[in-house]
């Protein structure tokens, strides 16, 4: 720890850096790399595939239910089917909450 | 060999040289995860997901540009997402009887003593001030390269750094004044 050093100082400090190099020695470093490496080269498990997959799995999905979506949203003519406030309270008929009476009564815009 | 040299061998599917790059980081990487989770053994698992995940995303890293610290990111990512899955916390805890005076038997004995404050003063800190002065005075990055491995301006890893080493010195140096 350097007595002369700044609070904002670029170098690094090297008592503080060795005692916390001790304070977090790693344990035996061969063991560690044969370990990793004996994890890298071995075959992906099944479950590992599918997960791979699965992504490439739902995105195509959720592709396939847009173009479906849209192909009935075609048949149907949906785009010319308009409902208006009246219609919801004919088709309510007499058991229409007030507030959808009240709403029916302002002009549509 | 240099390191853009390997990690393009790496690229190319040479095992030999990812086992290379896994050697010379090794502790680095395993000190960094331990910064973040405290535990070692956690910090290993942490560690070789982090060699894992870098191996996988190889094909991403711009050999032009030092291969430390895009692997530091990695490393500080998986030990991040590690410490948020852990249900049950398994920090190292502390001997407190051993804290704030006592016999010292010898200097290996006060140097543990020192050690296990040290870890427990680093647990204190937020994990991004851990992780900022470790990166710096342990691992020797630049301001810039932490900035870039925390994905945080220069100028906080600057202001993390230093109230970092403010909390650690004055540690220190009570230790030190001891008689």
């Amino acid at each position: 720890m350097k007595d002369s050093m700044t609070p904002f100082d670029s170098r690094p400090d090297p008592v503080l850096g060795a005692a916390l190099r001790d304070a977090l020695a790693p344990g035996d470093s061969a063991a560690f790399v044969a370990r990793v490496l004996v994890a890298a080269n071995r075959p992906a498990a099944p479950l590992d595939v599918l997960a791979g997959w699965s992504r490439l799995g739902i995105a195509a999905a959720v592709l396939v239910a847009l173009f479906a979506g849209m192909a009935v949203g075609r048949d149907t003519g949906a785009e010319d089917a308009e409902t208006t406030s009246q219609d919801v309270v004919i088709m309510a008929g007499a058991e229409a909450p007030a507030a959808i009476t009240l709403l029916a009564s302002f002009p549509e815009r | 060999m240099d390191e853009p040299r390997l990690a393009a061998r790496a690229q190319a599917g040479d095992r030999t040289a990812f086992g290379e790059l896994v050697e010379r980081y090794a502790d680095q990487a395993r000190r960094v995860a331990r910064a973040v989770l405290q535990d070692p053994d956690d910090a290993d698992d942490a560690a070789q997901d982090a060699f894992l995940a870098a191996l996988v995303k190889l094909k991403q890293y711009d050999a032009a540009r030092p291969f430390g610290p895009w692997l530091m990111r990695i490393v500080a990512n998986a030990a991040t997402d590690r410490r948020r899955r852990r249900t049950v916390r398994r920090a190292e805890m502390l001997d407190e009887g051993h804290i704030g005076g006592g016999p010292q038997p010898d200097a290996i004995a006060e140097r543990a003593v020192l050690l296990g404050r040290l870890r427990k003063a680093l647990a204190e800190l937020p994990e991004r001030r851990r992780l900022a002065v470790v990166l710096f005075d342990v691992e020797g990055y630049a301001h810039a390269e932490i900035a870039e491995i925390l994905g945080m301006p220069e100028g906080t890893v600057r202001s993390e750094v230093f109230h970092a080493r403010r909390h650690l010195r004055t540690l220190l140096a009570d230790w030190r004044d001891q008689p």
